[in-house]
Parts: structure tokens; C-alpha cells; sequence
């Protein structure tokens, strides 16, 4: 390992750095300081606690000063008297440096370029990336004819120093290919090729560029980069691993990427959304970003343990994604390589952790807080809705000729009833309003069995509740719910909600009451429980009818409504109403009808319409207004929520933990940034905002060039620092500083335009290079570290499936929405999902605009990820990731062989095939070649594939049995006009064309 | 190394291979896999590995998810008798945290075993009614009563033992095996897993993708699921109605055109292509020879018991460990879950010794048979161990254990261990370790060192450090039992 590492390293930097003994100089950051800090820093480093002999070989006054002993470690221009020297090439075991047990020994080349360096008078530079990148001057080159742009000149000045030469342009077919699936994730049309071909003008690529950029579909594959850093994912991640809802928070950076959002903007919003004046909707959702960390619910967790974990992945991924920082080394102990201290970890950790909600998940795809994204559509449904429910609302309360006979009937009788001696008015019931409080979650099996929130225990309507997503939920009034109708809008899937009214009665008596409810219910009668039905059901009146034994005075009714899916729902009614009325309505009873104020009458009217008045009219109107506020409620339900941030109103103390350890509390500590990076400007809000606006101000080290980095990594295959994630001093040095710095300056000062940065990246002569590989040059520079050939590696997952559906023409371009579940072999969820998990079990989706979606829509199951994805080295979504790895393997084959989707995607370029291909099998066979690869075929390709195809038919011919099997697997309709052997010989060839290797790979 | 390094490494051998064989036909690329690698190191592995020379050439690691009740199985406290329903003395608990499913009992009162215990063997070692089978072979194991980790719910507690790490994003213990030593076979994976049935309580605690995964490994060396129905192996089959004829015929004009493209672009990955879809056309014949046990005699099917013969079992899954283990494939994890016993000790912990006591006795038997527990290590235990006071309601008859991270048993067998030894000791309440603690970390240490591999010098560079699965305190292998 170590082996190999100083054969890339001396190859790569130690010959730019040194290798040219007679111009350049040592450079310490490129060649000295990785030496140091990979053999040295353990001991002589940053961390204070390991240090040994008060060494520090990170800084500079004490490693050119006197140790304790009176040593001088380095003496500038004398190798031979400095301390290292003679340690680092001591024969005593005792005195060499590194210890021999520490495996950590120098290699010769290290100790010679060391020793060169100290002659040279040990020039000493703090950590380059912790120094703001300054616009360098652009390097002169000998090939000016080929250096077309400043990046040209960065990457040709390098190659000429070791005495290497660019390669030409690719061909044209290969470049559009080539940046189609940089700019987009797709390759382009035949058309689109055709049309680059016939642009003779000298802009003709730049106008494909452009094209490319204004495309919907940039923004998508720009995303999906970014969702890895994200760490975005469907599910929670721990445990039970149920579903989260946070896909708008994935639109929104598919958007923001089209839009080309300044990355100043992008980053701001992400980290500080809701922090922005009056944050727009969109804003909001921004902040997901900082809720994708994985969560969990898992019994017996322990709160604040779960807490300091959410907390830390935050700090994590804000130090890997903006800063390319490993803060997660200064967690336990002080960084041991770069100057991070424990206090600065927590000083950030105290930025991320006061959310307006708790930690635990409670296995629900709405963890507190979120907001609900509807959508246009949605709130057009809602306002017609309401609109017709103020219609009825407003005819229910309109004069209303035979009804008012009836009710002035009714309320003389009353008036008559109440004058008479015999009307006992110790029997009148007064009944409370309704409150409500809830929804508590719970798994299907728990949630009628288990006490929940004020179950069991005296109500007092004073109570906080803690929700199952961290949420707090008090008792709401409500005065506006009616005895004898549907209430159809309580909240929550899988859930129980609590309802709660007095009833104060002059004896103690018996009263019966009806109920209805959707589904299960239970009834507690001063904390005794009265009626219990574990039903699943549609609400409806009269379903259950229960005798309440009152006491004198005040009873408590508490109502426990389970719901098991679907919508919820409740009716109430006392069945004599007459002993129900009210005092008020009484007083107004007795009045002569002249006395009464118009309020009186309104409220008279009201009351006698709503819970005695029987009339078919009446109730037809209410039947129609209850229907509409069930379907209100249904489309409110479906209004989807998304995790977002909203900071605690009260800023909750932040401690220094030692070791880590979340139960092992130091001193509380404040927010800051860390010392090594420049301050804060003291005028930002000490708050997520400030911290998001000095992460990008331009005198920020890191910002710019670690995500500069990032997108030269996703063309070229591996960034210029190729430690995407480390720029420290573990980190590789970077091949070309100068150019990242050079990249990072022109970023901040474009304003932070991203398609700028992407549009000069692929228009440099060094991108538009062939990749053919001659034997010298991949002797010299295997991993094209130096850049003197085009990119060329395998597509990554995505890609490899959008293309696939792509020349099959079955992709959906439809964009955005919840994620979409294509079909995956059966079993992998439910071998290890828990048995309570809503996503125990797979069931593909249906439909070609849930199939055949861009694979950026897949559903991410994070504890067992969609083959399709990790099978190419997508990772899990559980954890920050800036660079995917790209490997080789049997399985992959197999996977582009069989899988299903797969032959479905070949199914159909045959179909195509033989519809648009002309009539003849080298017609054919020359169309399909050319929809896939974009190049005509050559004659003895064209051959092969005639033949194979003969051969494959024949095979079919002799079974037509089989040849039915392989047309009928997938989504697609079988032709029946198209002859299934010969459309199942053209499958096999596209199923051969789709796994060549020209095909999966970038050329 | 990073992953990007190793990739580089990885092609630049097979560029040395390129150069040797250029132009070669299919058949003959299958020949540059060197056959002979079945010998220690095998291939693609980090040079200079092993360290030594290893004991154990593969390992299985037959993992109990959930945390079986070591009190109930081998964990022996005749202390308890007579203590039913007292309170867990405060001088053993000591203030150590608890799951917060029963930090807020009013009580912690103890729950002896209801099992009966009896010494078995020369080590005398005390094994409980449950795993009669077990008993049988307490000479073939090191029993350690001692194991402790720090994570107090399973899934931190399982990403740890599995991976180094509570939380998701390293490299599981396959997968560094994978990757420090390569592979002993060209035509299976190197580290394959299998999630048998369990017949306890079927709500069990779920497994996680990353306990077999690669974390920041290249994905190649993630455990590979060798799955009960549908394809052992993911996309195994061809597409329905394509023969292997047909399949052969287009692999054979796809090397054609890849080796033309190798030859116009020169890039070693083109080759590499190559190699992977004849491993994969290969895999599509070797893995259903692996799985079709129809070839197995009566008597070793017997020796497993009835269960072998449903596919997916525990019993099946240890046969197939075992033919495995047989062609070389370097690790083999299983995972059996419904280990979790916070209530019913007494209905569900019979059903889950059933499931794998005989299995695990016939596997070892089958092993030794063959000679090949001489270089096979493995492996059985869970991610922690459970409470000696009751969760819920105590009676003589039933009790439930809740989750204990300070102690609990697992045992090792085969190369590179002590057969016929008991190691560490816990207190009378099976609380605390008393004797010869073994952090998980040691027991990943023990298992690398078996297989040649010293845990220190085993390490990749990961966001600025040298990461171990065995990570950064000072852990080593446990000298006590090993051979």
C-alpha cells in the first residue's frame, strides 16, 4: 500500500516539485508537508496531547527552533546538522525516526528529497489550502497554437515541464458524446450529432455547449452529484429505515442547478434558508439539506445520544461538502494533521444543533419540522373546495321559508315547555366544547393495544404532548365542531388522535349516546374506560351506540379515535336532543321573537338547524357540505411535506464533549468558526447565517476550490486535489494548484456562476483532448493525473441507465415528484428490513411514467439501495460521499446482461429498430449500431452484428417459444405485428450493443 | 491506499497482463486469473499480505442478530439460584446506562435462567439444555464469556461489530478481508452472505446492507448476497427464453468488439471488461453448482437435520457455508435474526437454539470431516448481550431480557484457535466482566490475526486517517485463545 502510494506520488508530485533538480526548488507543501504529516504529525503535530518532545513539525518556529534538549531540528541550507536528518537516517533503533514500530518508516526518496529541501534553506509555507487562492498569472507555454484557454495553459505548462504533449482533439462524434453526458447525464441524438456534424462554423462545439447547458435535463444531472454530498435518501437510514418525505428538497436542487443559482446563493440558502427575511417557500425547502443526516426511532435509544449523533453528521458533512475539513477527527481528540481543535468542533457543532424539533424520527416521513409543499394543482382542488363549502355554509344560513316555520314551531313549544311546571330543568345536559389533541403514530399492532398521550389519566387541557416526530401538540378548541355530523379532518396515517369534552349534568343519570368513527374507537368516562371497537372503517353516524352513566356535576369524555390508513374521521351525538339545549339558547327561547337581537336570532337559527332540525332539505345540504369536507380533507392529505429547518426559538446550550462521548459533558461553548481559517466579520449574525455567509465570502481558503474541485472531478474523473474530501494535510497534494486557484478565483469573481465555470471547463483544448492511450503515455501517467489525454472511465449508475432507456427510446422525461419504485429482483428489502417497517416490503411501481423515469427518480431504500445503483458504485445515501469510486466487476456484467429493466431497454430498441431501421438486416443492423454508439459502424462491425443476428434467429426460429418469453419481459405491449423471433434476434443484439464496452463508457 | 489509488494499481497489473497476452482469445484471458492463487494470498489482494502466515485461509462467521440471552445459554450463574425477583444490587450496576425501555422500571429484579446447565466435555465447559447439540462439541471451541462493546441499541451496536464504526460509511469485516487478501477463486465472490429464516418471533430487528458493504472500499469488495429464491446471485439468469448458448455466442462477439476497442483506444479497463463478463458467464454456471446440493449423501444431509432440506434455513445456509468454504471462497457470513428477547425468553429462545444448534454442530463436524476446519476459522455471536434483571413481567415460568452491552458470550472455532477452552469470566450477575475482557474490537483483531492479517498494518486512509475495522484504540489479538 504504502508501496504503491510513493510510486504515485513520486511519478506525479515529486517530479513536478523536484524532479527538475536544476530549475525548480523543493516545493514544501507539494513534496515536504505530506511526508511529514503522514510520518510525523502523529507525534509532532497538532494534537497537544500526543506530542512528544514539545516538537511541533507543523509549524514553523518550533521545527526551525530548539527543541527541549537544545536540539535544531532543521538547520536551513545545513541537512547534515539538522536533528531529522541525523534521526531520520539513524542504523539505532532506538533513535530512528519514525520508530520502527509505528510502520511508518521513510523511504529513501524521502529522505533525499527532505535533505534536498533542508539545503535549499527549508523554505517554509503554511498549509496551501488554508491560504486564500490568489489569481495567479497564467504560465507561458511553447505550444501556444494549442493552449486555447487559461485552463490550457495551466495543464500544457505542466505537461512541457515533464517533457510530455497533449493529445489532439477527439473526434467530433466522440466530443458530443463526451460533454452530452458531462452537461446532461445523456448522450445525444443521432439528430443532434448530425447537426454538429454539418455546423462547419468555428463556434459550432461552443453552440452544442450552450445548447446543453439550457437543457432541463443539466440541472438533473448536475444534482444528482450533489445529492451524494447531500447524502439524500427516501428513508430514514437507522432501524426500522421507514419512508421520509424530502424528494422537494431534491427538486429544489434539480431547480436550483437549471436556474444556474449563484453557488453563494445555493450554499446560503441550503445552510441558512430559513434564516433569510421572510424566507419563500422555496428557500425553505433549501434548508433540507441539513436534514438528510439519517435518523432513528429505535426503542430504547437513549435522546441525547441520538441527538449529539444528528448533530455531528451535520458538522461532518457542512466540513466535507463546503470545506473539504475531516472535522470529524477533531470529535474525539484534537485533529492530529491539521489545526483543528476539539473547541472548534464544538464551537461549529453549536450552529447545528438547535432545531425546532426533536431527535428521534418516530418513523414517520414528516420528522418535525417540515412544511407542506403543495402543489398548484392542490391549491386550486382546495380552493374550490372551500369555496363550495361556503356556498352550502352560506345557504344553511339563509332564510329558509318552511324550515323557519319549523323552528318557530319548535321554539314555542319550548318556550310553552319550559313555563310549564313539569319541565325539570335539573335533566338538561351541558355539554363542553369539543378539544382535540394529536396524532400520536404508533406501529399497527401497538396503536389499540398501548396508552397513549392523555390516555388513562385525568385530562387537563394545560398538558404538552411530545409527538412521535419530536413535535410538541397542546389541546385545540374545537367550538366549531357540531354534534350529529362527520368531522372528517383528523390528522395523521396510522395514528390515534384524542378528543375531550364536559359534560355537566344537574344528577347523576344515564344518557345514550351515538358515535361513528373511522376506524377504531375507545371511550373513557371520567378516566374509566366506557366502549372500546377495534374496527377499521369508514366514518359514519350512528355505528356504535354507548350508555353513559353520569355522575352529578362535571364528567370527563375523553375519545380515542385509531386510525388505521387513509382518512380519519368522527361523529357524535346525544340521542334525545332536546335535553341538550343550552342555557344560552334557552334565554333566547323564552324571549318574545320581537325581543331578540338579530345576533340572538342568527344564533337561534344556527342552533336549531344544526342539532334538531330534521328536514330532508337541510340535511341534504349538510350531507353535501360534509361530503366536500371529507374530500378537503383527502386532498389536504395528500399534500406532501418535505424536512425542513426552522431554527429553536431559544438557542440550546452547546457543550464540549470529551471524548466525544455525549454523556461526558465539559465546559458549555459558544459558536465560532475555527481559529485556522480567517474570522468571521463581526457585523453577520453569530447565527447559521453568518456562518453560510463566511463560508462564502471571497477571502473563505476553501470554498470555492474544494467545490471547484468537484466539478472538475465529475469530467475529468478525479479532482485536482484527488482527496475530494480531504484538502488537508493527508489530503493528496494537488496536481495543479495553480489552476485550482485560478478556477477558484474566476468562480467567486463570475459571481459564483456555475454553468460559467462548467462552460469554461468543457470548452478548454484540455477536455476536448482524445483519450486514446498509447503505452508510453499510460507508462508515464497511468491514471492521466497529468491531463495529457481526454477523460475516458465507465459511466456511473445513472448514466448507464438513463442511456439504456434513452436509445430504447423509453425514457420519461417527465421531471421531479415523489420517488418512483422501478422494478428490482423480489426479496431484497424484505431480507433485512424490520417486520414493522413501511418499507419491509418492495412492490414495484407501474406505468411507464414511474418505470422509465431518469434514474435520479429512483426510490433510495438507504439500508438496502437499489441494485441498479450500488451494483455501479452509487453509495448508500447514508453517509456524506463527494467521490464514488468506479470499479470492474462479474457483477456488473450480469447485471447489464439480465437485468430485466435492462432487456426491456433492448426489447425496445429492436422494436425500433425494425419500425425506423429499413427492411434489410444490414439496414437494420446499421441503424441500431448507429442509436447507440452515434458513429457508423465499420464494415466488419456491421458483419459481425448481420451474422449474429442470423445466428440468434435461427436459434428463435428452432424455439419460438423462447422468443416469446424475451419480447414479453417488462412494461411494453408485445407488437403483434412484428414477427416475435425476429424481434427477439434484434433483443440479443441490442442487448450485445448495450453492454459494449464504447458504450458504458465515457470516451 | 484510497480507492482511486487502488484502481489505478488494479489496472496497471492488468496493463503488465495486457502486455503478456495481447490479442489472446477469451478462453485464454480465463487462464491469466492465476489458478494457483487458491494457495494463501490469493489475487487482487494489498501487497505483502498476509503479514505471516496465516492459520485459517477463510473464515465463516455465523452471526445470531438481535443478541442471544448469554445467561440462558452458556453463561452459567447457579449465584442467581434463589435470588428470583431481588433487586440487581446497586454495588453491580453501578450507574451503567440503560436502554431507555427500561430505565424507567421502578425495578430491576433478577431473572434467573430457567434452562437447565450442565459441564460438558474436558473444558467442562457449562452449556444449557438449549443447545444439546452444542454441548456435544464444547472441545471443538474457545468459549469467551467476556466480550463487552459500548453501543447500547442494535443498529449502532451491529454497524459496529460489523464494521468498526457505530455509524454507517466504513468497511465491513468482509470486505477488508476481500480487500487486504483478494481473492482464492475465479469463479465466485470472495465474501458471500446469506439471511437465513428464523422461526422466533418473526417481528425482528432488521439487517442493514452495510454490514456487508465496502463502505469506502471499491465496491467490488462489498459481501455479495447468496440469496434462498429467485437468483442465488442478483441478475444470475439469463433473460427468460435465452439459452447459454446464446449467451456464450454474444459474449464471444462482445470480446471481439471490446478487444477491437482495446486495440484502437488502448485503455487496460477494456480488458478488465472482458475478464468480468467471462467471470460472470462463469458464475452463471459455478453458482448453481454451488447451491444444487443434490449431490450431497444422505448422511451429511442428516448430520444438519431436517432443515436443511427447506431452502433458506439456518441448516441450508450452513451447508451451503460449508460448499463454499469447500471452493474456496475466503468468508462467508450469515446472518440469522429473532435474537431479541425482550419478553417470552422462555417461548422464543427454544425455537432460535433450535434453529441453529444442530446446523452449527454438523457445520463444524462437516468441516473437520473434510480437513477443512485445519484452515477454516469460525465464528458464532451476536452484537451484545442481554440483562440479568427482567424486562416486564417476572414469573418463574417466562421473563424478558433487555439489551446489555457490558458482557456476552460468543464462540470461536477451527484454525488458528484453541479448541476445548472457556476464556473470561463475569461477575455472578453476568453484569461485569471479572476476568480477561475482550473488546469487539480485540475479537475483529483475533479474526484478522487468524487469518494472517496484523489489525494495526491493515489500514486505508479515509478522510485524512489511517482507518482500521479495528479502530484507533489499542486492542489486539486475544493471545488467550489462540492456538
Amino acid at each position: 500500500m504504502k508501496r504503491w502510494k510513493w510510486f504515485v506520488l513520486s511519478i506525479l508530485v515529486l517530479s513536478a516539485a523536484c524532479a527538475h533538480a536544476d530549475e525548480a526548488q523543493v516545493d514544501f507543501n507539494l513534496a515536504i508537508r505530506p511526508i511529514l504529516s503522514d510520518k510525523c504529525f502523529v507525534c509532532h503535530g497538532p494534537n497537544d496531547e500526543d506530542r512528544q518532545a514539545e516538537l511541533r513539525l507543523d509549524q514553523k518556529d518550533s521545527a526551525l527552533g530548539e527543541t527541549l534538549s537544545g536540539a535544531r531540528p532543521i538547520i536551513p541550507g545545513k541537512p547534515d546538522e539538522s536533528e531529522i536528518v541525523r534521526r531520520i537516517t539513524s542504523d539505532d533503533a532506538d533513535l530512528v525516526m519514525p520508530p520502527p514500530d509505528t510502520n511508518k518508516s521513510l523511504t529513501a526518496e524521502e529522505i533525499e528529497v527532505i535533505k534536498r529541501w533542508i539545503a535549499e534553506g527549508a523554505p517554509w509555507e503554511d498549509l496551501w489550502s488554508l491560504r486564500a487562492p490568489k489569481r495567479p498569472p497564467i504560465p507561458s507555454v511553447n505550444d501556444e497554437a494549442w493552449a486555447q484557454t487559461p485552463i490550457d495553459r495551466f495543464v500544457l505548462a505542466r505537461l512541457e515541464q515533464e517533457g510530455m504533449r497533449p493529445s489532439p482533439q477527439a473526434e467530433k462524434i466522440t466530443l458530443i458524446r463526451r460533454v452530452s453526458f458531462d452537461l446532461t447525464g445523456l448522450p445525444p441524438t443521432p439528430q443532434e450529432v448530425d447537426a454538429f456534424l454539418a455546423d462547419q462554423s468555428p463556434d459550432a462545439y461552443e453552440k452544442v455547449v450552450d445548447r446543453l447547458l439550457g437543457s432541463q435535463r443539466y440541472g438533473e444531472h448536475m444534482a444528482r452529484f450533489w445529492l451524494d454530498a447531500a447524502r439524500y435518501g427516501d428513508t430514514h437510514g437507522l432501524h426500522l429505515d421507514n419512508y421520509r418525505e424530502i424528494w422537494p428538497y431534491r427538486d429544489w436542487v434539480v431547480n436550483a442547478f437549471n436556474r444556474n443559482q449563484p453557488f453563494d446563493q445555493f450554499a446560503i440558502e441550503q445552510l441558512a434558508g430559513d434564516l433569510l427575511p421572510e424566507p419563500t417557500r422555496e428557500q425553505q425547502i433549501a434548508t433540507g439539506f441539513n436534514r438528510c443526516n439519517v435518523t432513528t426511532n429505535e426503542g430504547g435509544s437513549i435522546e441525547e445520544e441520538v441527538y449529539v449523533r444528528n448533530v455531528v453528521d451535520r458538522v461532518v458533512t457542512f466540513g466535507t461538502v463546503f470545506m473539504g475539513a475531516t472535522f470529524e477527527c477533531a470529535r474525539c481528540h484534537d485533529h492530529k494533521f491539521d489545526p483543528y481543535t476539539m473547541e472548534d468542533f464544538y464551537s461549529l457543532f453549536a450552529y447545528f444543533n438547535s432545531i425546532d424539533g426533536g431527535p428521534m424520527d418516530g418513523n414517520r416521513k414528516d420528522h418535525a419540522p417540515v412544511l407542506r409543499v403543495s402543489t398548484d394543482a392542490q391549491q386550486e382542488q382546495l380552493a374550490e373546495l372551500d369555496r363550495q363549502i361556503a356556498a352550502l355554509e352560506q345557504r344553511l344560513n339563509e332564510p329558509w321559508p318552511e324550515i323557519d316555520a319549523l323552528q318557530q314551531a319548535w321554539s314555542q313549544q319550548l318556550a310553552e315547555k319550559m313555563a310549564a311546571p313539569e319541565d325539570d330543568e335539573s335533566s338538561r345536559l351541558a355539554l363542553g366544547d369539543w378539544y382535540t389533541v394529536g396524532p400520536f403514530s404508533e406501529n399497527r399492532r401497538y396503536l389499540f393495544s398501548k396508552k397513549h398521550g392523555p390516555e388513562g389519566k385525568p385530562v387537563n387541557l394545560e398538558q404538552e404532548f411530545s409527538l412521535a416526530t419530536g413535535a410538541k401538540a397542546k389541546w385545540e378548541p374545537r367550538p366549531e365542531w357540531k354534534d350529529g355530523t362527520v368531522h372528517g379532518e383528523l390528522p395523521g396515517e396510522l395514528s390515534a388522535n384524542f378528543l375531550h369534552r364536559t359534560i355537566t349534568s344537574p344528577s347523576a343519570r344515564k344518557v345514550t349516546i351515538s358515535l361513528g368513527s373511522d376506524d377504531a374507537i375507545k371511550v373513557y368516562l371520567n378516566n374509566r374506560q366506557v366502549h372500546a371497537n377495534d374496527v377499521a372503517r369508514g366514518v359514519a353516524p350512528d355505528q356504535d351506540t354507548v350508555e353513559l352513566s353520569l355522575e352529578e356535576g362535571k364528567n370527563d369524555l375523553l375519545v380515542k379515535i385509531m386510525n388505521y390508513g387513509g382518512a380519519s374521521g368522527f361523529y357524535f351525538a346525544v340521542q334525545s336532543a332536546t335535553e341538550t339545549v343550552p342555557e344560552e339558547i334557552l334565554e333566547i327561547v323564552r324571549l318574545a321573537e320581537d325581543e331578540r337581537s338579530p345576533e340572538q336570532q342568527t344564533k337561534l337559527r344556527k342552533f336549531y338547524r344544526d342539532k334538531v332540525a330534521t328536514a330532508d332539505a337541510l340535511k341534504k345540504a349538510r350531507d353535501e357540505q360534509a361530503e366536500l369536507r371529507k374530500q378537503r380533507a383527502e386532498v389536504d392529505r395528500q399534500i406532501p411535506t418535505t424536512l425542513i429547518w426552522r431554527e429553536a426559538k431559544e438557542a440550546k446550550p452547546a457543550f464540549f464533549l470529551k471524548r466525544g462521548e455525549y454523556d461526558q459533558r465539559g465546559d458549555a461553548v459558544s459558536r465560532r468558526t475555527p481559529t485556522a481559517l480567517p474570522p468571521m466579520d463581526p457585523d453577520l449574525p453569530n447565527d447559521r447565517m453568518g456562518l453560510a455567509r463566511w463560508l462564502v465570502d471571497p477571502s473563505h481558503p476553501l470554498t470555492a476550490r474544494v467545490t471547484m474541485n468537484r466539478f472538475w472531478q465529475q469530467v475529468f474523473g478525479a479532482g485536482i486535489v484527488e482527496t475530494a474530501e480531504d484538502f488537508g494535510s493527508q489530503g493528496t497534494p494537488p496536481t495543479h494548484a495553480k489552476l485550482l486557484d485560478w478556477l477558484a478565483v474566476e468562480f467567486i469573481e463570475s459571481g459564483w456562476d456555475v454553468k460559467a465555470m462548467m462552460r469554461k471547463i468543457v470548452t478548454s483544448a484540455t477536455y476536448r483532448q482524445s483519450s486514446h492511450v498509447t503505452p508510453e503515455s499510460y507508462a508515464r501517467d497511468p491514471a492521466n493525473r497529468l491531463l495529457g489525454r481526454g477523460p475516458r472511465f465507465r459511466l456511473d449508475a445513472e448514466m448507464l441507465r438513463d442511456q439504456a432507456l434513452f436509445v430504447g427510446g423509453l425514457l420519461v422525461d417527465v421531471m421531479g415528484g415523489p420517488s418512483v419504485k422501478p422494478p428490482q429482483p423480489d426479496g431484497l428489502w424484505f431480507a433485512v428490513g424490520y417486520s414493522g417497517s413501511n418499507t419491509v416490503r418492495f412492490k414495484a411501481d407501474s406505468g411507464r411514467d414511474k418505470v422509465h423515469r431518469r434514474t435520479l427518480y429512483t426510490f433510495i431504500k438507504r439500508t438496502a439501495p437499489p441494485p441498479q445503483m450500488s451494483t455501479f458504485d452509487g453509495p448508500s445515501r447514508e453517509a456524506c460521499t463527494v467521490r464514488r469510486e468506479r470499479t470492474n466487476t462479474p457483477l456488473q456484467s450480469l447485471l447489464l446482461f439480465n437485468d430485466p429493466q435492462y432487456v426491456e431497454a433492448a426489447r425496445a430498441l429492436a422494436e425500433r429498430t425494425m419500425r425506423h431501421g429499413g427492411s434489410t438486416d444490414a439496414e437494420r443492423a446499421a441503424y441500431m449500431f448507429r442509436l447507440c454508439l452515434l458513429r457508423p459502424a465499420g464494415q466488419q462491425e456491421l458483419d459481425e452484428l448481420v451474422q449474429g443476428h442470423a445466428d440468434d434467429l435461427q436459434a428463435f426460429r428452432a424455439d419460438d417459444g423462447a422468443a416469446r418469453k424475451l419480447v414479453e419481459v417488462g412494461e411494453l405491449p408485445v407488437p403483434d405485428d412484428l414477427d416475435a423471433c425476429e424481434l427477439a434476434a434484434w433483443t440479443m443484439t441490442a442487448n450485445l450493443l448495450l453492454n459494449l464496452d464504447e458504450l458504458v463508457t465515457k470516451n | 491506499m484510497n480507492p482511486l489509488q487502488e484502481h489505478v494499481q488494479a489496472i496497471t497489473r492488468r496493463h503488465f497482463f495486457g502486455q503478456a497476452g495481447l490479442g489472446l482469445g477469451t478462453a485464454a484471458l480465463a487462464s491469466l486469473l492465476p489458478q494457483q492463487a487458491a494457495q494463501a494470498a490469493g489475487t487482487g489482494g494489498v501487497a505483502r499480505l498476509p503479514h505471516f502466515t496465516p492459520k485459517a485461509k477463510r473464515a465463516i462467521y455465523l452471526f445470531m442478530a438481535g443478541a442471544p440471552c448469554q445467561l440462558d445459554m452458556f453463561d452459567y450463574k447457579p449465584e442467581l439460584d434463589g435470588m428470583f425477583d431481588k433487586d440487581l444490587p446497586e454495588s453491580i450496576r453501578m450507574g451503567q446506562r440503560l436502554t431507555t425501555m427500561t430505565s424507567g422500571q421502578s425495578r430491576f429484579p433478577l431473572a434467573p435462567s430457567k434452562f437447565k446447565f450442565q459441564q460438558y466435555g474436558r473444558s467442562g465447559a457449562w452449556v444449557s439444555e438449549l443447545l444439546p447439540y452444542t454441548s456435544k462439541m464444547v472441545d471443538d471451541l474457545a468459549i469467551v464469556r467476556s466480550l463487552y462493546t459500548e453501543a447500547i441499541n442494535h443498529d449502532p451496536a451491529i454497524t459496529y461489530i460489523c464494521t468498526g464504526h457505530q455509524l454507517p460509511g466504513r468497511a465491513s469485516l468482509g470486505a477488508w478481508l476481500s480487500y487486504g487478501l483478494g481473492s482464492m477463486n475465479d469463479e465466485l465472490p470472495s465474501f458471500v452472505v446469506m439471511t437465513p429464516t428464523w422461526t422466533g418471533r418473526q417481528e425482528a430487528q432488521a439487517l442493514y446492507n452495510r454490514l456487508w458493504g465496502s463502505g469506502f472500499l471499491a465496491s467490488r469488495h462489498q459481501g455479495v448476497s447468496l440469496r434462498a429464491s429467485g437468483d442465488p446471485v442478483l441478475y444470475l439468469s439469463n433473460p427468460p427464453g435465452v439459452s447459454q448458448e446464446i449467451r456464450r455466442r454474444m459474449l464471444d462477439r462482445l470480446a471481439k468488439f471490446n478487444q477491437r476497442t482495446f486495440e484502437a483506444i488502448g485503455d487496460p479497463e477494456t480488458r478488465s471488461r472482458i475478464e468480468q463478463g467471462e467471470m460472470a458467464f462463469r458464475m452463471q454456471s459455478s453458482v448453481p453448482a454451488l447451491t444444487d446440493t443434490s449431490d450431497e449423501p444422505q448422511h451429511v444431509l442428516d448430520m444438519y437435520g431436517p432443515d436443511v432440506q427447506k431452502p433458506g434455513t439456518f441448516a441450508a445456509s450452513c451447508l451451503l457455508a460449508r460448499r463454499m468454504i469447500e471452493r474456496d471462497v475466503r468468508f462467508v457470513q450469515l446472518f440469522h435474526r429473532g435474537w431479541d428477547q425482550h419478553a417470552n425468553v422462555a417461548g422464543d429462545l427454544p425455537k432460535q437454539c433450535k434453529d441453529v444448534d444442530q446446523p452449527c454442530w454438523a457445520l463444524i463436524q462437516d468441516l473437520k470431516q473434510r480437513g477443512l476446519l485445519e484452515d477454516t476459522l469460525v465464528v458464532w455471536g451476536g452484537e451484545f448481550g442481554r440483562t440479568v434483571y427482567c424486562q416486564g413481567k417476572l414469573t418463574h415460568e417466562n421473563y424478558g431480557r433487555d439489551h446489555h452491552p457490558r458482557c456476552f458470550t460468543i464462540w470461536m472455532a477451527g484454525a488458528g484457535i484453541q479448541p476445548g477452552i472457556v476464556y473470561g469470566k463475569t461477575d455472578d450477575f453476568s453484569y461485569n466482566v471479572v476476568e480477561n475482557p475482550v473488546h469487539i474490537h480485540d475479537m475483529n483483531a483475533t479474526i484478522l490475526h487468524c487469518l494472517g492479517i496484523d489489525h494495526r498494518r491493515l489500514a486505508v486512509k479515509f478522510q485524512g486517517l489511517d482507518v482500521r475495522l479495528t479502530g484507533v484504540e489499542d486492542n489486539g489479538p486475544v493471545e488467550g485463545i489462540l492456538a
